[in-house]
């Protein structure tokens, strides 16, 4: 009765009341900053007195925002092929493996998942001051690494898991090497998984803040670690600008996540 | 199905792990390990900065924020979450769909992009503001940022996903011939809401919660941005006694106090909701 929508008469309202109440309360606020982008209020009056291009303007005229969403983007496209190489080999020992504590290392692996970032943040600060790696592309790549490997971990032992090795076996006794048949048999076999993992790993080190701001120097710093500093001295619509053309790429990066589930369940 | 059949053709598989498992203890096992031998041997070896750290009201009021803020989210976030994973786990295929659609695009629009849709809505020129006062609702614009409401609001905003997801999750394998079973023996909706399907949700509910509280415990930035340096909480203290106080020990001895309530939890999580879940 409560768990069947056609029986629930008036109750049915309450729900679907409180859900719509939800959706927009999620949905709204990143509307009205889409809108205030566009918007020719600097004091981001809503609804605006008028309708502009000029926030996108300024945000393109300054090099240290296109800078920094270009180290963001290298950074990320680094952290994602090293998340989807270093979790498939994970993911092969935690699947296939065949040693004592597996259990144990899987939960290892995902503890950098469980943690409050800050913590990584200032531990790697620490030890970033000695060996001069703060404000460096590799002191980045490191950093967003550790939080977006068990992402990818978590995603390829899951494809992996359903994957049955003895496909792989079959590869093996028909006269493939053991990295031939993980190459050309497995590897295809999980390629939804590794597509995921590595939309994941690059959204995480695209996204990542708490991390960026301690390593960040002057000289290089990553798209957040730019809205941040600007944030905190006004809430210019710039950032609205900035912050619209992020949720594009969200919804673009969301479309082909649903467009390769799509192709798996075909 | 038997044990593979060429067992021997790929060795024991621990090698593979090995460039995961030493990166993770180079640059993250080491270096949580030493600054938490730095709140024990900075600026002198001793328990003092924890003594300070517990034992004045400065930081009592920080320790206080935290928990506070984390458990009203949690409340808010568990209220509201309930009834949504209800509705999704029986909503005509379509509807679901679209609802889904919203909360993912929620959970992953860039972080600081919704904070400062947040800090732009609340402040106090801004769109609540005007339109509480349109409605005559209140004569003076409220403070809503730079204090504790602005941040509750702010993370129940982002906690959200993190309990809708794990709620539709235990609530899609309840099986609805129980609660026919509740409506056939007489109970009365609410009598079945509370006393069936309340029940049955609880696992999940109580672990989405426990997730809720330790995500909030540790937040950084939506309170820094939506709550001032008035109402610090323990990661920004983190992050200020390291980044502004270069103070090395304390920093290190806050980090460790919200190491051990955020693994102890975590431990708490393990130990009572996954085996229920996992089956």
């Amino acid at each position: 009765m409560l768990l069947d929508f056609d029986k629930l008469g008036s109750w049915r309202w309450v729900l679907c009341a409180i859900c719509v109440a939800m959706a927009l309360f999620l949905l709204l606020p990143i509307l009205f900053i889409v809108a205030l982008s566009f918007g020719s209020s600097r004091w981001l009056i809503f609804p605006p007195p008028g309708w502009t291009l000029k926030w996108y303007g300024e945000l393109f005229a300054d090099p240290r925002w296109l800078g920094a969403a270009l180290t963001s983007a290298k950074i990320g496209v680094i952290v994602m092929a090293l998340s989807v190489a270093l979790g498939l080999l994970a993911s092969l020992a935690l699947v296939r493996g065949k040693f004592r504590g597996r259990a144990v290392l899987r939960a290892f692996f995902l503890t950098p998942m469980v943690l409050p970032v800050v913590i990584v943040a200032v531990a790697l600060y620490a030890a970033f001051l000695r060996l001069g790696l703060n404000g460096t592309l590799p002191g980045f790549v490191i950093a967003h690494l550790i939080v977006a490997l068990p992402f990818a971990i978590i995603t390829l032992t899951g494809a992996l898991e359903t994957f049955d090795p003895a496909i792989e076996d079959a590869a093996i006794l028909c006269g493939a090497s053991p990295w031939e048949a993980r190459l050309r048999v497995t590897l295809p076999g999980i390629r939804h998984g590794v597509f995921s993992a590595a939309i994941f790993s690059f959204l995480i080190s695209w996204d990542e803040v708490v991390l960026a701001i301690f390593m960040a120097s002057p000289s290089l710093q990553t798209l957040p670690v730019k809205v941040w500093t600007t944030l905190r001295q006004d809430l210019t619509p710039v950032i609205a600008a900035a912050s619209t053309l992020l949720v594009a790429l969200t919804v673009i990066l969301m479309i082909a996540a649903a467009l390769i589930r799509k192709g798996k369940s075909e | 199905m038997p044990a593979t059949t060429a067992p021997r053709l790929r060795g024991s598989g621990f090698g593979f792990a090995l460039p995961a498992i030493l990166l993770l203890l180079a640059f993250f096992v080491i270096p949580v390990a030493m600054l938490l031998t730095r709140s024990l041997t900075e600026p002198e070896p001793g328990l003092q900065n924890y003594i300070t750290l517990l034992g004045s009201t400065t930081y009592a009021k920080i320790f206080f924020n935290t928990f506070f803020v984390a458990g009203v989210v949690t409340a808010i976030t568990v209220l509201i979450a309930f009834p949504v994973a209800w509705t999704l786990a029986i909503l005509p295929k379509g509807w679901a769909a679209v609802l889904f659609a919203v909360i993912l695009l929620s959970m992953w629009t860039n972080l600081l992009a919704r904070t400062y849709a947040w800090m732009v809505l609340l402040q106090q020129t801004g769109l609540i503001n005007r339109m509480l006062m349109g409605l005559g609702l209140i004569d003076q614009p409220l403070q809503l940022t730079n204090n504790l409401v602005g941040v509750t609001i702010g993370m129940v905003y982002i906690m959200l996903p993190f309990m809708i997801l794990p709620l539709l999750g235990v609530i899609q394998k309840i099986d609805p011939a129980i609660l026919q079973a509740a409506a056939l023996c007489g109970a009365t909706k609410g009598q079945a809401l509370r006393r069936v399907l309340v029940p049955l949700a609880a696992p999940g509910i109580a672990s989405g919660a426990l997730m809720v509280f330790v995500m909030s415990l540790g937040y950084y930035v939506t309170p820094s941005l939506l709550g001032g340096t008035a109402n610090m909480m323990l990661a920004e203290l983190i992050a200020q006694q390291v980044q502004s106080l270069v103070n090395w020990g304390m920093g290190g001895a806050a980090a460790f106090l919200l190491l051990v309530v955020t693994l102890g939890l975590y431990a708490v999580q393990l130990r009572f909701f996954e085996r229920g879940e996992a089956g």
